[in-house]
């Protein structure tokens, strides 16, 4: 059963079209959603939540309708949103008990799941203390906490790396990595951070302003590309007018030059040129897709950068 | 059941493993219990620091502490009354006791109402409560069912203290109950309708902003102006022959309740005087009216913010 999908989703704030007939499937996993700030991500995940209602088209979550079967969808579903959602005056094991208990656990359970939940996240002895003393990383981590104390199915988080230092980052991905593949719970990340999604996600959807732009699994996009990158220390100018001469299509990219890989003949040519024009050769190397390439020039492509694009981006 | 352990790759978050939670799941009437006993948590500063207790618990001090004063001197109260140095009708009686004391549980509104609805919006905890089983009626229900049981408790503190003052008043402790009894029960109405009365007044206006201090000062404001201008207009009125300005009167909230609480013990109202006081023109019965509909349009004005606020 595919996890989320939507069709014609539409919503508009005034003239703002936040989603634009947005057509989606998705399948269970780590669903990375990527877009710039504005691109509909909190809007996509606020109507899968309930809590906002469609311009027009449905959206379904495990086969629930987002309209209809919105009290049935959040029994199974637990929401980190973007913002600061925790009051300072009550330390975290009492806020997450009582977010427990909303969400409909005995007091018991709700205390035992608070007290493994908040280890889960990495929070000991401080979880007695007041949430208004806590770091940022902290704060993200309770956040996260009270998404999953009640055992969703699927955990929706908006930006749930906002704020954090690199290595507060990287520990956040790291537990919504775990979680997704340990605990079996399907994970939606958004973020406008690429680089996120591809460390720890399994699918990517991208949007940009309310239209889809693409959705497959992340490997299509970092797949092997027929592409070939020839580093050279000096006169990749010489090197690429040369391979363009001998027939190739070559493109200049910094000190690289791309070559499409179309004949079988390239290696040998290239290491002809190389030698003809007696330039020091680093490497050559077949290069991978990278997602940002998705967001170049609006034009999407999946996998292959273009040989005849412009230049710009680098792996982060 | 699934448990996996395993050791943590990274930074100082042990995994111990993760067991899925397969026991009960109560629905959305728990949600709303367990929404309401935080509400009540809150108002009394329970699970909060020593700070947030201290409104709650010297305002309600404050506003029993007439009612404890005869409690402690009910001996000797009673005695200048059988010597025949005071009058009965000098002490407090449970229908009069609000109008005097009132300030003091305005103020306790001030204090806590903000507590329970600003801190929410304040801190954008909203989103969490209506992304899970709470709808947003339940939430402003369960609200103002929390703070209108801790004005009751704060309003009936008083109330035990009275009748237990008069019962040591009288020299057969037995009898007294027996007597006393049928006296102090409309209290009970009377203090629960008040508290309601008070409760959705104070969080309708509270939940108007996210501030606190600026939901303080909209409900000081609204209980000093409903406590001043109709009186005014009232008695401008009267000299002026304007008939209709005496139901005006009952649009102040605590002269309103207090003249429902004689309702519910059938005492006289204590009409135009020689300073003013109600005009005589209206029978109690119109103060009961006037505190229903306030609780109506109140808690409808409470039930419309919070549909309409963003989540």
């Amino acid at each position: 059963m595919a996890l989320i999908e939507t069709s014609g989703l539409t919503k508009h704030y005034g003239p703002v079209k936040a989603l634009d007939k947005l057509d989606l499937s998705v399948e269970p996993g780590i669903i990375g959603l990527v877009g710039a700030n504005g691109a509909g991500k909190s809007t996509l995940i606020k109507i899968l939540l309930g809590i906002l209602t469609p311009t027009s088209g449905t959206a379904t979550i495990l086969g629930m309708d987002s309209v209809r079967e919105t009290r049935a969808i959040r029994q199974v579903v637990g929401y980190m949103p973007e913002h600061d959602c925790l009051p300072p005056d009550v330390g975290a094991t009492d806020f997450v008990t009582h977010m427990a208990r909303i969400s409909g656990l005995p007091r018991t359970a709700a205390r035992e799941r608070t007290a493994e939940v908040l280890r889960h996240v990495g929070l000991y002895e401080e979880r007695y203390r007041q949430i208004g003393g806590y770091s940022t990383g902290m704060k993200q981590r309770v956040k996260l906490a009270q998404a999953l104390v009640h055992d969703p199915k699927v955990l929706l988080l908006d930006e749930p790396t906002n704020g954090l230092d690199p290595a507060g980052r990287d520990e956040m991905l790291d537990l919504i990595k775990r979680t997704g593949t340990d605990f079996g719970i399907t994970v939606v990340v958004a973020s406008h951070l690429l680089g996120e999604i591809e460390q720890v996600g399994t699918y990517l959807v991208a949007i940009d302003a309310g239209r889809l732009l693409s959705a497959a699994p992340i490997t299509t996009y970092t797949a092997r590309t027929p592409v070939l990158a020839v580093e050279v220390e000096e006169g990749s100018d010489r090197l690429a007018a040369s391979l363009t001469g001998r027939g190739f299509k070559a493109r200049l990219d910094g000190d690289c030059v791309l070559v499409a890989m179309e004949d079988e003949r390239l290696y040998d040519a290239i290491r002809d040129t190389v030698a003809d024009l007696a330039l020091p050769l680093i490497r050559i190397q077949q290069e991978r897709g990278r997602l940002e390439d998705l967001f170049r020039d609006g034009a999407p492509s999946i996998g292959a950068p273009s040989i005849d694009g412009p230049a710009e981006g680098s792996v982060q | 059941m699934s448990a996996t352990a395993r050791t943590a790759p990274a930074g100082n978050i042990y995994d111990l493993g993760y067991r899925h939670y397969e026991g009960k799941r109560h629905g959305r009437w728990y949600a709303v219990w367990s929404l309401y006993v935080e509400g009540m948590r809150g108002v009394w500063g329970f699970g909060r620091p020593m700070t947030a207790k201290a409104a709650p618990f010297i305002l309600t001090g404050l506003y029993a502490l007439p009612a404890l004063i005869q409690l402690a001197f009910s001996s000797i109260i009673s005695q200048s009354i059988a010597t025949g140095e005071a009058s009965a009708r000098d002490i407090a009686t449970y229908s009069d006791y609000f109008a005097a004391a009132s300030f003091f549980m305005v103020l306790f509104l001030v204090a806590q109402a903000p507590e329970l609805v600003c801190r929410d919006q304040r801190y954008h905890v909203l989103p969490l409560y209506f992304t899970r089983a709470l709808g947003r009626a339940d939430y402003a229900f369960a609200r103002l069912a929390a703070l209108t049981t801790a004005v009751f408790m704060a309003l009936m503190v008083p109330m035990i203290a009275l009748f237990i003052g008069d019962i040591l008043m009288k020299p057969d402790t037995l009898k007294a109950i027996g007597d006393e009894w049928p006296r102090a029960l409309p209290s009970i109405p009377a203090s629960a309708l008040g508290a309601l009365s008070l409760s959705s007044i104070a969080l309708a206006l509270s939940s108007f902003s996210p501030r606190r201090a600026y939901a303080a000062v909209g409900l000081v404001a609204y209980f000093l102006l409903m406590g001043i201008v109709p009186d005014v207009i009232f008695q401008v009125g009267r000299h002026a022959g304007w008939d209709w300005a005496d139901k005006l009167m009952t649009l102040n909230p605590t002269g309103a309740i207090s003249a429902a609480a004689d309702w519910f013990s059938g005492a006289p109202l204590v009409t135009t005087g020689r300073d003013g006081g109600l005009p005589a023109t209206l029978g109690a019965d119109a103060y009961v009216l006037a505190v229903v509909v306030s609780i109506v349009v109140f808690t409808a004005v409470l039930l419309f913010r919070y549909r309409r606020m963003p989540a």
